[in-house]
């Protein structure tokens, strides 16, 4: 797969030894050296390259960095994978992304360990009973071109994640190829309805939210540092906005029912309750007093009485954030996962999103989005809905040919759904996986992907920052295991199989995205350099900028059909809201068999390794439930039992149980381990989007009797510092912030 | 009370003594045998942890030292008796040390063989150890001269072989007697090789003296520092509860404390298992009671200057850690180290005591108990309360590993002790003859006075 | 071999904290940590565990406290009776404070941790007995015990996993202490660069991994003793002085409006760490 532009640019291109920090261009399976998967010397010796006669920029011990993008979520962050030796090390951030410039968070990071996991899937599985019999790659082709040969166009159905560029274009053709519009784009953790939400409001999906310009932030559950959208993006932010401007520091305020790391980090942090976020924002308008109209009009029944009273929050911090709101503009108010988890979280959002119109923020804080000019390009958004859907038709039977790519519906689905026993309706199932997750174990047909680092591949960020990009996937190495590959290099073979002569001239997915590429060369600002130099320059850089159009934001304030429920009475029978959250490390459970984040201590809690329930010490206290009891969390829907964590941050008549453990299958480092809240989700929906409303779970805890030590970092002490200076804190009227560099 | 008596012949005392090395009682093998398996048990848990890593002793970071380094200062307090009493008892000239002060000495020198052990299990990389001897080598690289840990190497290994040099030459004469007392076998040729052609001259008796008496006066010095050298393992560092002023004096009066408390112990072993009724008598044992007794309160009075000064210091740290120590998961051993420590010794005050076997040999055990227990609770608590909140860690437990090589040591300990007093002469046969000889003069003294006084009259 | 060698190299191999006869020349380096910026969101300490070969322990040994996260990140709250933390947690990253006065270099007996002579405390492996002495007087607990043999313990670098190794910093073995050492590979490849070009290194030239990751860039590092650095810059606006147990802006009358302080400073140990104060709106 060696480029032979490659080395006719390095001859043009003065390489300077010493500088081994330069980012190059080339795939890093140029520099695929032996000692590389081969057990043997003979083995695979026709890939050895000399070190005696090796590549101008390879010298042994001294890295090399090849820039590509981040597969482990889809916020886009522009990686450069250290690479020595023919072996990836280490992935840094890339400087130049206007996403993440040059930072990285954990989850990224641990990229690696995704690429080298010793679970990964290896050899193309056939069902054989109960077991996996490998075959060969022509086997599986050919077996796929069998099935789809004995159904119809309609009977196809194709599960994927959010996919975007080049991929989705392929993809895209291919399920027209096959006659099918059967696509789901699945995302267990997605921002559906504040989509939605903000489309009515703002006219445009997602905006962008500048928190650098805010002078207060007034988040309703957004876990913008933690797991929202684009959290290292986020986080540049919120640093720039502590700094402030002038020395006058940015102020956040964080509702929520559960705390999360960005209520963590908090000036002021409401325990709210759960799914009374839009009439805490109403509260606000109200006390703002600065509203007209029929805004006006639907907030008159909230005031601070009844807002407290409902949402649990104090009158007087009530009057301290409209007061604060009104001194510091501008403001951005946001709305996140914990609004939108309600039957009624369009409403939540809606009236959260009238509260920044309220504050005129839209145009200040909240900026038009930009796009990528190649609308075909741009990303396919998943969200719960489309697996509810999809749900729906397997059990109906419509499916007989199922493709799953690399999403895991039977971990991330709630019980209620069945999806195991639906998806076996399918009558053949082709599952394109890493892992041997829950789902793929259910596959007919498992085909093994390669990692982010051994692919090919572009994409397109739905939440872009600055301007437009397209992100550029690279190898920065050699495949690891021979026989996985990529998903455009599947998806081309596949389509072969029915339109050979249009990719005929493709040998491989690579030929196909540079080709891709350089057709649009001028489009993607290389119009005046050779193919050779653009695509070399292309792939060093990582990225394509590219001047994309602005949306425009079409803002109106409209208070048509917003109407908030009562909150909800206390159930006698599951007398507690299930709050499943979404941890910064372990998203939706898809890296879970990543040590690294295993390891990674729980920012709040401190847990490694295991599952917990979250509860309020007063609560606990009166139910006589101290931490490390097993408990039993019963909904209607099922039970699970898990340890006791005490918590403070999290409304007292909430529990929580993080999303992301409770494997039954994936691998060494996730099988086991901590216990899976979707399995007693209730399944209740979102009443404008569909979205699957995760916070609507009611459920019971009662004790089982039996008691573990907690695994976690935090010791006896807890959070005490026992009255020595070890975190100090300082509050604003006396400290002095001009003065700092 | 019967104590040694004046018209015992020295021939007695030589059959009586080397007898102690062919008969003991039946009882002598199955201590042997319970040794020899404790020894094992402690082996068995060496080699796995070697093999496997310290971790299986249950430390962890930042509880990173345990039972190892507590039984290591037990051991090497226990060393201190047997310095006390045949070299400071020597030099006061008190002659009831005479018959009980060979033993005291084996027993040092097993116990600083002993604790040696521990600092050796306690290393991370055992096969490293001799990085910390300051041996010359072509790089120059030193060990580190500062560290308290050095002082204590060197100072231990400086005791060792003083000790075990002083225990030798006082076995000197015994070994010509054995050897003059026996016609063949290994015995023989390993008491003549030993005795270094010991005649009894009166030349030899007077280098004899000098050097012994030599040996003696260094060693008392030694004695003493090396407690304080370990105390300043301790109060060398800056943890809360350790960086204590008062921490050398404090360790030395612990060492003698615990050392006489093992010297009752084994006082009685022997008494009965070698059949030494005859030498090691009970006024003698009342006097080592009185001394224990007397210790004890020393170590007492320390223990209270050291919480007072905690108390008083301002030093908050070291405060939360005395009342962690009072109050926290260590509570029941840190009140288990005051009572058998401050509380236990007051049975030695009542007289009925001072020579009732069993109670004694019962308080004795419960004295190291305590005396061990004094050493955990100096080490241990300081990790799990120590400055850094965060890191506490009040739930540590040692694993059976570390408790299995606790065990083995005290395994260890009685086998050598107990396979010295079957080949050595445990009880100096030429010194109870000096004491008995002694008291004859003494009499034969009064017997001169009083008939001059009546002649006189 | 002579007694002036020996002792005239026991003195070369402790080189205490430089202060007037030995100043720092050319580089001294130290870090400031701003608790205002910093999220708790532990990218730094995973970036930690790629740069530096940190084993993952498992559940088992991180139950028995056997873990090896050079950084941690500790979560603050203290209770003072409230319901709710209603002002967020205080999260502080922890790592080896680069003590000048190190606690734990006088301790270790055979000299295996030293003081570099660009301010670093160091961590010989190779020399390291495992008495544990270092880290049973370090205050801030920040050492951590190869209580196992990872390497070859299962499922800590099964097959695959293990190339992943930083091949430029040793992989460590049973028995051995280690602790965060500032990227000490990445400071050598940078200074000895440098020196090849006869200058000293630039501010910005080298990160640590943690400071690379960052997000919110909380951490920033450099050499103290160049004046266009941003940490110099920073610990000189603060007032916080790396020779002083005592900062004279905390003796004035009414405290100080500066944020920089050292965790322990009391104990004289002259961390080469200075944090920043987390700050919180006193308006809401």
């Amino acid at each position: 797969m060696i480029d032979s532009g490659s080395e006719k640019h390095l001859a043009g291109h003065p390489f300077d030894r010493r500088d081994f920090l330069k980012v190059l261009g080339w795939s890093g399976t140029a520099v695929a050296l032996s000692g590389c998967g081969n057990t043997s010397i003979e083995d695979g010796k026709e890939t050895v390259v000399s070190y005696v006669e090796a590549k101008d920029y390879v010298i042994p011990g001294v890295a090399v960095y090849f820039n590509s993008t981040c597969a482990q979520c889809d916020a886009g962050c522009s990686i450069s994978g250290k690479v020595r030796e023919g072996r990836v090390l280490k992935l840094e951030g890339n400087p130049d992304s206007a996403i993440n410039k040059g930072k990285m968070c954990g989850v990224g990071q641990a990229g690696v360990q995704h690429h080298y996991n010793p679970d990964r899937v290896r050899e193309p599985l056939l069902r054989n009973g109960d077991k996996g019999e490998t075959i060969t790659w022509e086997k599986a082709y050919a077996l796929i071109a069998e099935k789809l040969a004995a159904v119809k166009g309609e009977e196809i159905a194709f599960l994927t994640g959010g996919v975007s560029g080049h991929q989705k274009v392929l993809l895209g053709n291919y399920l027209d190829s096959l006659g099918t519009k059967n696509h789901f784009v699945y995302e267990a953790v997605s921002p559906g309805v504040v989509r939605a939400a903000n489309l009515k409001a703002y006219g445009v999906e997602m905006p962008r939210y500048r928190i650098d310009k805010a002078k207060v932030v007034l988040s309703f559950g957004a876990d913008f540092l933690g797991a929202w959208v684009s959290p290292v993006h986020f986080s540049q932010q919120y640093a720039q906005f502590r700094r402030g401007v002038d020395g006058q520091r940015g102020v956040l305020i964080q509702a929520e029912s559960k705390m999360t790391l960005t209520g963590a980090n908090a000036d002021r942090w409401l325990a709210v309750r759960p799914g009374t976020e839009g009439i805490l924002a109403l509260g606000i308008i109200n006390a703002l007093g600065t509203a007209t109209g029929d805004v006006a009009e639907l907030v008159k029944g909230y005031d601070k009485a009844r807002v407290s009273r409902d949402t649990g929050v104090e009158p007087s911090n009530i009057d301290k954030i409209a007061a604060l709101l009104k001194l510091r503009s501008p403001s951005l108010v946001l709305a996140g996962s914990a609004a939108e988890g309600y039957a009624h979280g369009s409403q939540n959002a809606a009236a959260i999103n009238l509260l920044n119109q309220v504050l005129g923020n839209v145009g200040k804080t909240i900026e038009a989005p930009v796009s990528v000019p190649f609308p075909q390009m741009s990303p396919a958004k998943g969200n719960t809905a489309a697996l509810k859907t999809l749900n729906d038709d397997l059990a109906a039977g419509k499916y007989k040919v199922l493709f799953n790519v690399a999403t895991n519906p039977v971990f991330t689905a709630p019980a209620s759904y069945k999806f195991r026993d639906n998806m076996a309706r399918a009558g053949f199932k082709v599952a394109f996986a890493h892992y041997l997750d829950e789902t793929a174990l259910q596959a007919d047909l498992v085909l093994p992907l390669d990692s982010a680092m051994e692919d090919w591949g572009t994409s397109v960020p739905e939440y872009l920052t600055e301007g437009a990009q397209i992100n550029i996937q690279q190898p920065l190495m050699e495949r690891l295991h021979p026989n996985t590959r990529g998903l455009g290099d599947i998806v081309l073979a596949l389509i072969k199989q029915r339109r050979a002569d249009e990719y005929k001239g493709f040998d491989d997915y690579y030929g196909y995205l540079r080709g891709a590429m350089l057709q649009n060369k001028g489009a993607l600002g290389g119009g005046g350099s050779d193919d050779d130099n653009f695509w070399n320059d292309t792939l060093s850089r990582g990225i394509v900028k590219l001047a994309g159009p602005s949306a425009s934001l079409n803002a109106s304030m409209a208070t048509a059909g917003l109407k908030l429920p009562a909150p909800v009475e206390i159930d006698e029978h599951y007398p507690f809201q299930l709050i499943p959250s979404v941890t910064s490390s372990l998203r939706d459970g898809r890296h879970t068999n990543q040590p690294w984040l295993q390891e990674s201590p729980d920012p709040l809690t401190t847990i490694v390794w295991d599952s917990w329930v979250e509860m309020h010490p007063k609560k606990a206290t009166e139910m006589g439930i101290v931490e490390g009891d097993i408990v039993e969390v019963t909904s209607k829907t099922g039970s699970v039992k898990a340890q006791v964590y005490l918590f403070p941050g999290i409304y007292p008549d909430a529990v929580s149980i993080p999303i992301g453990r409770g494997h039954d299958a994936m691998g060494r480092y996730a099988k086991g381990y901590g216990v899976n809240p979707f399995q007693i989700m209730d399944s209740v929906f979102e009443s404008a989007t569909g979205e699957l409303a995760m916070h609507e779970t009611r459920v019971n805890i009662t004790k089982t009797g039996q008691r573990v030590i907690v695994v976690k970092d935090e010791g006896p002490a807890g959070g005490m510092q026992m009255g020595r200076k070890i975190a100090a804190r300082v509050s604003t009227d006396q400290v002095d912030l001009s003065k700092e560099v | 009370m019967k104590d040694i008596r004046e018209d015992i012949a020295w021939a007695k005392i030589n059959q009586d003594v080397m007898k102690s090395l062919e008969n003991p009682r039946k009882i002598y093998w199955v201590i042997l045998f319970f040794a020899v398996l404790m020894f094992a048990v402690g082996i068995g848990c060496e080699v796995y942890q070697y093999q496997v890593g310290m971790g299986v002793a249950n430390l962890d970071n930042p509880h990173v030292w345990g039972l190892y380094i507590a039984t290591f200062i037990f051991w090497i307090g226990m060393s201190h008796s047997g310095t006390l009493l045949s070299a400071i008892l020597h030099l006061m000239h008190a002659d009831w040390r005479k018959p009980i002060y060979r033993f005291a000495e084996a027993m040092t020198t097993f116990s600083l063989m002993t604790a040696g052990l521990f600092v050796m299990v306690h290393l991370g990389r055992l096969w490293q150890f001799y990085y910390a001897v300051p041996y010359p080598n072509e790089r120059w690289v030193w060990p580190n001269f500062q560290s308290p840990l050095l002082w204590d190497a060197m100072a231990i290994f400086t005791y060792l072989s003083s000790s075990v040099l002083f225990l030798f030459v006082g076995m000197i004469p015994d070994l010509a007697i054995a050897r003059d007392n026996l016609q063949s076998g290994w015995r023989k040729k390993l008491y003549t090789l030993l005795a270094l052609g010991w005649e009894g001259t009166d030349r030899q008796w007077r280098n004899f003296r000098v050097t012994y008496l030599t040996i003696a006066c260094f060693l008392i010095p030694l004695a003493v520092s090396v407690h304080s050298i370990v105390a300043s393992d301790f109060g060398m560092s800056q943890q809360p509860g350790w960086h204590v002023t008062s921490f050398p004096p404090y360790f030395v009066a612990g060492a003698l404390y615990s050392g006489c408390a093992a010297i009752i112990t084994l006082f009685i072993i022997l008494r009965y298992v070698f059949k030494f009724e005859e030498y090691m008598t009970l006024p003698i044992l009342k006097k080592i009671v009185r001394l224990t007794f007397a210790i004890a309160m020393v170590w007492t009075y320390l223990n209270c200057v050291e919480f007072a000064s905690v108390w008083y210091s301002h030093d908050g740290v070291s405060k939360d850690l005395l009342i962690q120590k009072m109050t926290g998961p260590y509570a029941p051993f840190w009140w288990a180290m005051i009572f058998c420590g401050s509380v236990v010794p007051f049975v030695f005050a009542i007289k009925r005591f001072q020579t009732h076997i069993p109670v004694l040999f019962a308080t004795s055990l419960l004295l190291n108990l305590g005396m061990w227990l004094e050493r955990w609770m100096i080490v241990a608590p300081t990790f799990s309360h120590g400055y850094y909140p965060w890191t506490w860690d009040h739930d540590q437990w040692p694993s059976m590993i570390q408790w299995g090589i606790v065990f083995g040591s005290f395994g260890w300990f009685t086998l050598l002790f107990m396979v010295f007093c079957k080949v050595f002469p445990s009880v100096s046969m030429y010194e109870v003859k000096e004491m008995v000889y002694h008291r004859t003069l003494h009499l034969k003294k009064n017997e001169i006075g009083e008939t001059a006084e009546q002649g006189a009259h | 071999m002579t007694a002036t060698n020996l002792l005239e190299n026991w003195a070369s191999v402790r080189h205490f904290h430089p202060i007037d006869d030995k100043p720092h020349d050319p580089y001294k380096w130290a870090m400031a940590i701003d608790l205002d910026a910093c999220t708790g969101c532990n990218a730094c300490a995973v970036a930690c565990y790629a740069e530096n070969n940190l084993p993952v322990v498992g559940r088992e040994k991180f139950l028995h406290g056997q873990s090896m996260h050079w950084m941690r990140i500790e979560r603050y709250w203290e209770e003072d009776g409230r319901e709710f933390p209603d002002q967020g947690f205080q999260f502080l990253p922890m790592m080896c404070q680069q003590c000048e006065a190190a606690p734990c270099e006088t301790v270790c007996p055979v000299g295996a941790t030293n003081h570099t002579q660009d301010g670093l405390n160091s961590q010989i492996y190779n020399r390291c007995i495992g008495s544990r002495y270092c880290s049973a007087n370090c205050p801030f607990k920040v050492r951590y015990f190869n209580w196992y043999d990872y390497p070859t313990t299962e499922n800590v670098w099964p097959a695959e996993m293990n190339r992943q190794l930083n091949p430029d910093v040793t992989v460590r073995g049973k028995g051995v202490m280690e602790k965060c050492t500032f990227c000490v590979q990445r400071l050598r490849a940078a200074e000895v660069t440098a020196k090849g070009e006869g200058r000293i290194v630039r501010e910005g030239e080298v990160q640590t991994a943690c400071q690379q990751a960052c997000p919110a860039s909380a951490i920033s590092f450099g050499n103290l003793v160049d004046p266009e650095s941003r940490v110099h810059k920073q610990w000189l606006t603060q007032q916080v002085d790396l020779d002083k147990d005592k900062q004279d802006k905390d003796q004035k009358e009414g405290g100080s409006d500066l944020r920089g302080y050292r965790i322990l400073e009391e104990l004289r140990p002259y961390p080469s760490v200075m944090y920043l104060e987390r700050v919180r709106e006193s308006a809401v």
